[in-house]
């Protein structure tokens, strides 16, 4: 019965208009029948028609009744506050078109930044059962290694114990080059085993992924000798497949990588990758599970998947008991594991056994800091999207003191306060829909560029978009701001406030007390979450100036970059190698414009650590280290210093007479010598890099002054220089380490663009199959090291922007409001004698009241809040007078001009127009 | 306005309209209005205009249905009639009446009795 009485409320909501007809028609007939009765009773026709109308009672009355019993009242009630609301919001364009754009800058914000926490937190990773999904490594607190990896021993033992996981894997992610219609490219790779693609539960779009085994290599390998490549196939990634190769029938085909014919035998589904690797190709781990080499050479990281049912907890759990005794479970004495202590980090103790295995879901490793970041903006734009309600309510406010006779006349005639509180709410959400709707047009496009200037700065670029999750946030943001401000010019008209906007008629009412209270206290909290913001944005331009003027230790103007690598499998012997790069500096050298030119294996300021294990020969690790374990290698090739411009702070540089000499010599960094020969002199001491009794001594023969190597945020490492031409010719497995891959490095007036073609012809005619990677000046590079400190600046920089800009704007608002009430009492103020200047003076303190309550307020808050942010600072501390003061003198000003125009006009009033007005 | 009280009122109303349609069978509004003015010995003054809430809302319940038709004098009007579920819930509330009436009558009687 209820059903069918709803849906026949339903049907005549939908048929409204008919519904009326029709009832129309049937008080007709009726009377008209009655008419005709009370004729034939002897009435006249006039006499008549009356009675009829009187036994009937109201037309209009029954008329409205049997609409509300007909239909949903509130519905109806709502379709006629909405035609209202259109109607008087179209009535007030300026306004309209304020609000809209506030709404939709702030609502845009808010949609886009969640739509970045949608895609890459909270949307769930693209393979089955994605929250069975762990990643594994390690870490070596003794050297300050949170992220480290696992060693091919390691890995296979805990394969082997466990029994938490249903498989296990392990990857390196690297680079390498293929050529694909004569062009050579550099792709991402990802070398993985074919257990971490069974972990990860991905299936081929096209062909098949690697098969048991299929990743290893087999066979005791001789000491010395290169191992045995594993087999030449290769995965494309589904993205690789479509950009480059056009997404023809590549399955069985062969394709050049990194100078060897290898078959592709499957395309992978999109969105496969190996943490944020953003792999193009994936190649086999060619790990060799009968000889696994060094436990203490680690260079992998895992990616396990729980078996059905086992909890991530549990799992954590059986691994710390797994490290308690690995050493007895696995056989294994040396470089065994560290106690976990119970904050789940390791005993500092040495590097052999200081290290411990830890695990973290696939999702968290992945997201990692960057959640911090984005969370922070999600938090920014939250409080941009407030301050833009309190200037609508404002605005809003403003309007209903106006509309007061409006609302007092139609509450009069029995509009219930109910009504008239619907009434303001639905302009509220009506407008904020239509901001909203504004909002996410702004936020696709904002998004869409975001992603296209910045690729890496975020995990998982690929997954934002907006999509129903996303739609609907913003449809509940919309409505939830519009019944804000919409209820906020309501509340204040309680009660007898309708009666005094009746009686007083005029069309602006009374000046109660209470909105004053309401508008002063609006502007006290824009400006309050404004100083807030712009605080947050002054900490993070000062990181980026910091990080930007940080001495990364060398000359960084007027030098040109590129990456050159040469693949080890064409270019096996390191003296040729060396010889080829030699080759290509002299092409280079002689290219006019180029004043010098080197190369060598790392490129500061960012470059992965080797932390190699070195023999120091005067040094004796103290038991809390630091241990002899160097952070850095650098093979250089000629004219290294002088070309970057590093200071030789003592000693002497490398020679060219150095390559042929029978001393084996290098350069430290001033790190180096503070760190392990403190107070000595370091030229002439011995050093013996990585790895064991076969490798010659080297004798110190100068410093270099530090250069950045992990990032110009980070500490200093030490350093090892070695000159390539020379370490070449050391025995193996030192001799081949020498690198395949190197940067080049130009001293040039050019700009990068106008040596593109000249380098890229040297290259070409030095390997058709080697690319030109990364072809950039110098300052490039720097830019790309800090790009999320500086992209977070800009973003909060510019919502602080936009913070000051409606908060100046909503104080500058209210201040004339307040000023136009005070018109009557400053002219006679002024009629009595009060000065312009003490007009202003007066106008201005109850601004600079406001403003300071409101900077007070923010400041708190902003201190309150800043220790959140102290992990993404560098070089300024969240509490920084520096900044506070910058923040007080930005907002005061901003203030001074929000309050100094009104107070302005308020002072220019002339006291006989004023007092002839009222 | 004040639709808890008219809600009473069309509760009686509406037996009294569908006790109307099941003597008479189906008839327009009009009609109905006059039936029961007559019955009720014109004790009851009906502002016919409530009517129709009455009729929509037996509608909407399903105890009546109505159509379009032609009145006895030519008119177009809308013609009631009663639904199964109609007579169904007529018996039933007549006989609910019957016995607030005779609990009410005994109540009276022994009120009015101070033995």
């Amino acid at each position: 019965m209820r059903v069918r009485a709803f849906f026949s409320r339903f049907v005549a909501f939908l048929r409204s208009r008919q519904m009326d007809r029709n009832i129309d028609d049937e008080i007709a007939s009726h009377l008209a029948e009655a008419t005709d009765d009370y004729l034939q009773q002897g009435l006249s026709p006039e006499e008549a028609r009356q009675a009829a109308r009187r036994s009937f009672g109201g037309v209009t009355q029954t008329k409205e009744i049997h609409r509300q019993v007909r239909s949903f009242m509130w519905l109806d009630d709502l379709r006629r506050d909405l035609r209202y609301a259109v109607r008087t919001l179209w009535r007030s364009p300026g306004f309209t078109i304020v609000a809209v754009l506030t709404l939709a800058l702030g609502i845009g914000a808010n949609t886009a930044m969640f739509s970045i926490v949608n895609g890459v937190i909270l949307r769930p990773l693209p393979y089955p059962k994605p929250e069975q999904l762990m990643h594994l490594n390690t870490q070596e607190p003794a050297i300050g290694l949170v992220r480290f990896p696992l060693s091919p021993p390691e890995y296979l033992e805990f394969r082997k114990i466990n029994r938490s996981f249903a498989a296990v894997g392990a990857y390196q992610i690297g680079e390498a080059n293929i050529t694909a219609a004569d062009r050579a490219l550099r792709v991402r790779a990802a070398f993985v085993d074919d257990y971490l693609l069974q972990a990860l539960g991905v299936q081929p779009v096209q062909g098949r992924l690697f098969s048991l085994g299929e990743t290893d290599i087999s066979g005791p390998t001789a000491p010395g000798q290169p191992a045995p490549p594993p087999a030449p196939v290769v995965i494309l990634s589904h993205d690789l497949w479509q950009a480059t190769f056009g997404g023809q029938p590549m399955v069985g085909q062969m394709v050049e990588v990194t100078g060897r014919r290898r078959e592709v035998i499957g395309i992978m589904p999109p969105g496969a990758d190996v943490l944020d690797n953003r792999t193009q190709i994936w190649m086999p781990l060619g790990l060799n599970p009968t000889n696994p080499g060094d436990r203490r050479s680690h260079n992998l990281y895992l990616i396990g998947r729980l078996k059905d049912g086992v909890t991530a907890q549990a799992a954590q759990t059986e691994l710390i008991a797994l490290i308690q005794d690995w050493g007895e479970r696995v056989g294994v004495q040396d470089h065994v594991f560290a106690t976990v202590k119970p904050d789940g980090g390791a005993e500092a103790v040495n590097f052999d056994a200081g290290h411990i295995l830890q695990m973290k879901p696939l999702h968290d490793e992945i997201v990692g800091d960057a959640g911090r970041s984005i969370w922070l903006l999600q938090a920014a734009v939250v409080l941009v999207l407030l301050i833009g309600c309190a200037n609508l309510a404002n605005l809003l406010l403003a309007r209903a003191a106006r509309r007061r006779r409006e609302f007092a006349v139609r509450a009069a005639l029995g509009a219930s306060r109910g009504r008239l509180l619907r009434q303001s709410v639905v302009e509220g959400v009506m407008l904020s829909i239509a901001g909203g709707a504004f909002g996410v047009v702004l936020a696709y496009g904002g998004v869409q560029s975001l992603i296209h200037l910045y690729p890496t700065s975020l995990p998982r670029t690929s997954e934002v978009t907006l999509d129903p999750l996303v739609l609907l946030f913003t449809l509940g943001v919309s409505t939830v701001t519009g019944a804000v401000f919409g209820l906020a010019p309501v509340m204040h008209t309680r009660g007898s406030g309708l009666m005094i906007g009746l009686r007083e008629g005029g069309p602006k009412g009374g000046t109660g007390s209470a909105s004053d209270h309401t508008r002063r206290g609006l502007v006290v909290a824009e400006v309050a979450l404004a100083v807030i913001l712009v605080f947050g944005a002054g900490l993070l331009l000062r990181t980026v100036y910091n990080l930007t003027n940080v001495d990364a230790g060398f000359n960084r103007s007027r030098l040109v970059t590129f990456f050159v690598p040469l693949p080890f499998v064409n270019f096996r012997e390191p003296a040729a190698r060396v010889q080829i790069y030699q080759r290509l500096l002299d092409t280079l050298r002689a290219v006019p414009g180029v004043q010098k030119v080197t190369a060598m294996s790392g490129l500061p300021p960012t470059r992965p650590a080797h932390n190699n294990n070195t023999d120091i020969e005067s040094y004796i690790a103290p038991p809390g280290g630091p241990f002899e374990l160097v952070d850095y290698e650098q093979f250089v090739m000629p004219d290294y210093f002088e070309t970057m411009g590093i200071p030789i702070v003592q000693g002497r540089s490398f020679r060219a007479t150095d390559a042929v000499s029978s001393g084996m010599v290098l350069i430290v960094n001033e790190t180096f010598v503070n760190t392990f020969l403190k107070g000595r002199n370091p030229i002439g001491q011995r050093v013996r890099p990585c790895c064991g009794d076969r490798m010659p001594w080297f004798t110190v023969v100068g410093v270099a002054k530090d250069v950045k190597q992990g990032g110009v945020h980070q500490k200093t490492g030490t350093e090892l220089y070695f000159f390539a031409a020379r370490a070449a010719n050391l025995p193996p497995p030192r001799g081949s380490i020498t690198p395949g891959a190197m940067n080049v490095v130009l001293r040039t007036t050019l700009p990068a663009a106008a040596l593109s073609s000249t380098i890229e012809r040297a290259v070409r005619e030095m390997d058709r199959s080697v690319p030109v990677v990364r072809l950039r000046d110098m300052e490039g590079v720097f830019a790309e090291s800090i790009q999320r400190p500086r992209l977070l600046a800009q973003l909060v920089g510019g919502f602080a922007g936009l913070a000051l800009l409606l908060a100046a704007v909503g104080t500058y608002g209210v201040l004339s409001y307040l000023m136009a009430e005070r018109r009557r009492e400053i002219g006679i103020r002024m009629a009595l004698g009060a000065a312009r200047a003490s007009v202003l003076a007066m106008m201005m303190k109850q601004g600079a009241q406001l403003t300071m309550i409101g900077l007070v307020v923010g400041l708190a808050g902003a201190l309150a809040l800043n220790r959140l942010l102290a992990s993404l600072l560098f070089g300024v501390r969240p509490t920084d007078p520096a900044t506070i003061g910058v923040v007080v003198g930005t907002i005061a000003a901003v203030a001074a001009v929000a309050c100094g125009l009104p107070a302005f006009r308020a002072s220019q009033l002339d006291a006989n127009v004023v007092l002839r007005d009222e | 306005m004040t639709p808890d009280k008219s809600d009473v009122l069309y509760g009686t109303l509406g037996l009294m309209v569908i006790k109307t349609l099941e003597a008479l069978g189906p008839l327009h509004g009009y009609r109905i209005a006059r039936r029961i003015e007559q019955i009720s010995g014109n004790q009851l003054v009906l502002n016919q205009g409530t009517l129709y809430p009455a009729l929509l809302k037996l509608e909407q319940m399903g105890l009546i249905s109505s159509k379009w038709g032609t009145s006895e004098t030519g008119r177009r009007v809308r013609i009631y009639a009663l639904t199964r579920a109609g007579g169904k819930q007529l018996h039933k509330e007549e006989a609910q009446w019957q016995r607030a009436a005779n609990i009410v009558e005994r109540f009276l009687k022994i009120s009015e009795d101070p033995s």
